[in-house]
């Protein structure tokens, strides 16, 4: 992690509702701290440390954060069928979007391969892709948020 | 042995699997539905994946969605389990197709067998008794008469498209048929809108008798005795034991000579059950395969002391069996109860709740269920939420066991068939074994003439 990132880390709390975070990323953990009685400007006490000579790669199943709030008005794409999800139609194609591509309705966004046959996944709204939540070729379940839309009409 | 394996089913029958893979020292990966994402199986499991919506046609009889499931994970095998896709020949020959074993018969078994006229044909081959009928749709009148001189007195006519007695007709001569012929045409046509009718010979009080048999992927096969699935609704089985009060050791020996005939006659592979109807007079007519674990084989388990899922799962794994026929005895006796989320009366499905659930214990039983407490029991899928099973040295003892064990049994918050259980153990008619599959529709129209009276 970055001087860079940590500061966009630093201005997201700022903006939002959160007290507090933690987050771990190889090997570096870093926590930040909202004072809620002194208002501005928030101060924000950090603590980078190395990590322990093994870095722990299990990830704990049942760990995992809460899920941060989604601004109003974004729409979640989900997985229609259970596969293995990628972000391009071929492994040297580009992917057929990135955060920031406006899409339309019935534009594909993704393939999930299963059993051999690609799925192609198309948007349900016109509108702006704001995120994309699963790594290319991670296998997905029914169901599995893939992107976040913000969409052109707000709904 | 397999490494892992996905349980493509949900509830009990999924704990059951589950429970027979930890014991084996196999993972687990449960699939399940999203009306099922809290279920015990998806606690139980190693792995879990959503696989659809609620409705089982998208989630548990998605065909493609499992496989994919059993590709990201890495399973070797799909035990399919009883009902969903247990029993679909497509599904087992596209698990063959893309390399994962599908844990049952072959897809050629459950084809054949799922072909339930030609399963009769083979086995009329074979020398082996079937239900005494005509094969098809029967239209004239004169080829009707002929059949029901064939199959001999009294016959039953029944509606093809049929079912909850419309279009049936009992005939016991000659004198009366074309009368019964033209009226169950009549009625078929009214009711279904198909006039097709066909004939059965007609059994006053049949039992109905299943003999449990396992077959090796050398073709090995061994019977593991009878059930007796006599008390049913509806072609509903509510209780069932073994062995059965009507069958002795010759009968017993018999009847489990033809099942394994009939086995072998398909080169079946893997566990299923061979139906049966006896007569008053002991014999006995094949009515058709199963090739499936079923609902009731904890008593058969219980009276064997044979873990049936475990068995599924290494004769899949290409093991042979590692029990000889003489090995097998009966010890015991063994009823299995099947608690269903049901009005005890009106046989209506009671969904909602289940806001107590305390299981009876104690020596000789045994709970088979997925429920956990404040579990919603949905109306997606079948109502069956708890099979109590007891085991003691006889019928008599083992009938004292489930008594006691009915009365143990807690469920609040909705309604279930608990209390008609504990009637029918308490009915002189049932203690004395006296059951044929027409048992339980008189035994609640005697009770409501009692009511009524």
């Amino acid at each position: 992690m970055n001087l860079k990132e940590l500061k966009e880390l630093i201005e997201l709390i700022q903006k939002s509702q959160i007290a507090e975070l933690e987050l771990e990323k190889s090997g570096v953990r870093v926590r930040i701290k909202r004072d809620r009685v002194q208002m501005a400007p928030p101060p924000v006490s950090e603590e980078a440390a190395p990590a322990p000579p093994a870095p722990a790669e299990t990830p704990l199943p049942q760990a995992a954060p809460p899920p941060p709030a989604i601004p109003a008005g974004w729409l979640t794409l989900t997985a229609p069928v259970v596969g293995t999800f990628y972000r391009a139609p071929s492994p040297d194609s580009d992917p057929y979007v990135e955060i920031g591509s406006q899409v339309k309705k019935g534009q594909i966004l993704c393939v999930i391969e299963a059993m051999k046959l690609m799925n192609e996944i198309e948007s349900e709204w016109d509108g702006k892709i704001v995120e994309i939540l699963t790594e290319n070729a991670q296998p997905v379940e029914y169901g599995e948020p893939l992107f976040r839309i913000e969409p052109l009409t707000p709904t | 042995m397999f490494k892992k394996i996905l349980v493509a089913n949900r509830s009990e029958i999924a704990v059951r699997i589950i429970q027979a893979c930890r014991e084996l020292g196999i993972k687990t990966v449960a699939v399940y539905s999203e009306a099922d994402a809290q279920a015990l199986h998806v606690r139980l499991a190693d792995e879990h994946l959503c696989i659809g919506p609620s409705d089982a046609a998208l989630s548990y009889r998605n065909i493609p969605n499992i496989l994919s499931a059993a590709e990201i994970t890495g399973a070797e095998a799909i035990h399919p389990g009883y009902g969903f896709l247990a029993e679909n020949a497509h599904f087992a020959e596209v698990c063959q197709s893309v390399g994962i074993k599908f844990i049952g018969p072959t897809s050629e078994n459950i084809a054949m067998m799922g072909d339930k006229a030609k399963a009769r044909e083979l086995m009329t081959k074979q020398g082996i008794p079937v239900l005494p009928g005509s094969l098809g749709v029967l239209s004239e009148e004169k080829e009707a008469l002929a059949a029901a001189k064939r199959i001999g007195y009294p016959v039953i006519i029944k509606a093809t498209a049929g079912g909850g007695g419309r279009g049936m007709r009992v005939v016991t001569q000659d004198e009366d048929f074309l009368s019964a012929f033209q009226t169950a045409q009549a009625e078929a046509k009214t009711a279904f809108g198909d006039s097709g009718v066909y004939l059965e010979k007609y059994f006053l009080e049949p039992r109905h008798i299943e003999v449990q048999i396992m077959a090796d992927e050398k073709g090995r096969t061994v019977y593991l005795g009878e059930r007796d699935c006599s008390v049913q609704r509806r072609h509903q089985k509510l209780i069932e034991e073994s062995p059965s009060a009507a069958v002795g050791e010759a009968l017993r020996r018999e009847i489990g000579l033809v099942a394994v005939a009939a086995a072998r006659s398909v080169n079946y592979c893997n566990v299923g059950t061979v139906e049966f109807l006896l007569d008053k007079d002991q014999r006995f007519y094949f009515m058709e395969m199963n090739t499936r674990i079923q609902v009731e084989h904890p008593v058969t388990e219980m009276v064997t002391g044979i873990d049936m899922i475990k068995e599924q799962i290494k004769i899949a794994a290409g093991l042979p069996l590692d029990v000889r026929q003489s090995e097998i005895k009966l010890r015991g006796h063994s009823f299995e109860c099947r608690i269903n989320a049901e009005c005890p009366d009106t046989f209506t499905p009671s969904p909602g709740t289940i806001t107590v659930f305390r299981t009876p214990g104690g020596p000789g039983v045994r709970v088979d269920s997925a429920v956990i407490c404040d579990d919603v029991v949905s109306p997606y899928y079948d109502s069956l939420i708890a099979k109590l099973i007891v085991h003691a040295e006889n019928r008599e003892a083992a009938m004292a066991r489930m008594r006691r064990a009915l009365d143990e049994f807690m469920i609040e918050g909705i309604k279930t068939t608990l209390p008609l259980h504990k009637r029918i153990f308490d009915d002189p008619v049932f203690q004395k074994g006296r059951i044929s599959t027409g048992y339980l529709e008189k035994f609640l129209s005697s009770e409501q003439a009692r009511v009524a009276g």
